[in-house]
């Protein structure tokens, strides 16, 4: 049985969008069926990047019990040149009035998308026998993050040196995660490395960040200009296959297939 | 003629077993009613006011009831049984649990001929 990925953060900015999609795109390589959800409705962000279209549904006709979830999913392998695997995309609607929609929903509203959510077990990875599904969440402590780590198998949490994000982590991680009892591991991006020896020092800051934050560092990810340069305007990994970020997000998809 | 005997018997120890079955669910519902009545009115207007089991509301819960709840959002609907297997705890404990929440107003309770069923009213 296939597994719900959620990757979520404290703060925006972490990181979490690229993190999803390179990871999917990682996993697709590797002839897995993967599901990528666009699950931050109030700052949507997976369309820019994949510039997917041909579907008439959003994700939020899905939680909004307009229709099912596979009118909602396209077929994205094709258009994101990838080989292997296969991609199916759902995306949340980035129109403003779409948006608005979705921050003014009631808790009984609420309540029926978690069980939306986690009825996506049962319809995309028993029924269609996807091996993943991830979850790009919306940051910090709000319904639609929530429902996401409530219907996930694991939590990736992207984090980085900021000390308000540091705090916020530690504090999340112990008022939800652990309520919850999920399973979650850490990723650190855009860490600053100083030294020449990069692997020594990204060594010793996963075990300072283990220990801070009592949770797997799965891999530290340092800074990368052309990421940045990248703008999100393409799939990193795919389009540059040898660069290091590329080669970590390929160790993080191995620790993510051996767990 | 010892056959019918023992087929009369056994229908009978079944249908013992059922009432006991049945007289112990109403007395932990019993107990839950007296628990929270000396912790000052849980009771009060409770069944007839439906609850909503929302992220925050299963945040607010006490760490036991959080996983009988989270067990019956993942089941759709379940026995106490199988909410027992889902959250590796003794029966008799989950169907403690489960008619709490029922009584708190976030879960509902149906009985289908000798099952309880337990669910989130959506």
């Amino acid at each position: 049985m296939g597994r719900i990925i959620a990757v979520h953060s404290y703060k925006g900015g972490t990181g979490k969008t690229l993190m999803a999609i390179n990871l999917a795109t990682a996993l697709v390589q590797r002839g897995k069926k993967v599901c990528l959800l666009d699950l931050d409705f109030r700052a949507p962000s997976l369309y820019a990047v994949l510039k997917a279209d041909g579907s008439e549904y959003w994700l939020n006709d899905y939680l909004n019990g307009v229709c099912e979830i596979k009118r909602v999913l396209v077929d994205s392998t094709e258009k994101s040149g990838l080989n292997g695997g296969r991609l199916l995309l759902g995306l949340a609607n980035p129109n403003t009035e779409a948006i608005r929609d979705m921050t003014a929903k009631d808790r009984k509203w609420e309540m029926r998308a978690l069980g939306r959510l986690l009825a996506l077990k049962n319809s995309l990875l028993n029924d269609m026998e996807l091996d993943y599904i991830i979850f790009d969440t919306s940051p910090g402590l709000q319904y639609s993050s929530i429902n996401a780590i409530v219907s996930a198998d694991v939590v990736l949490v992207v984090t980085t040196q900021d000390t308000s994000d540091v705090l916020g982590t530690r504090r999340m991680i112990q008022e939800l995660y652990d309520l919850f009892d999920k399973k979650a591991a850490l990723l650190l991006n855009k860490a600053l490395l100083s030294s020449s020896s990069f692997e020594k020092e990204m060594k010793e800051i996963a075990v300072q960040y283990e220990k801070t934050y009592n949770l797997p560092v799965l891999e530290v990810i340092p800074c990368f200009c052309d990421v940045l340069k990248a703008g999100g305007t393409f799939i990193f990994s795919k389009e540059k296959p040898d660069h290091p970020f590329t080669k970590l997000l390929e160790e993080i998809a191995t620790k993510i297939e051996k767990s | 003629m010892s056959r019918t005997l023992e087929k009369t018997e056994a229908r009978l120890l079944e249908k013992i077993k059922e009432s006991l079955d049945k007289l112990n669910e109403k007395m932990e519902v019993f107990i839950e009613l007296q628990k929270s009545e000396q912790k000052g009115g849980l009771v009060a207007g409770m069944p007839d006011l439906p609850e909503t089991l929302d992220v925050m509301t299963l945040l607010s819960l006490p760490d036991h009831l959080r996983k009988t709840a989270i067990a019956i959002c993942k089941l759709g609907e379940a026995t106490a049984d199988e909410t027992a297997e889902h959250t590796k705890r003794a029966r008799a404990v989950e169907s403690g649990y489960l008619n709490q929440l029922v009584l708190m107003g976030y879960l509902k309770k149906e009985r289908r001929g000798r099952k309880a069923y337990f669910y989130v009213e959506k």
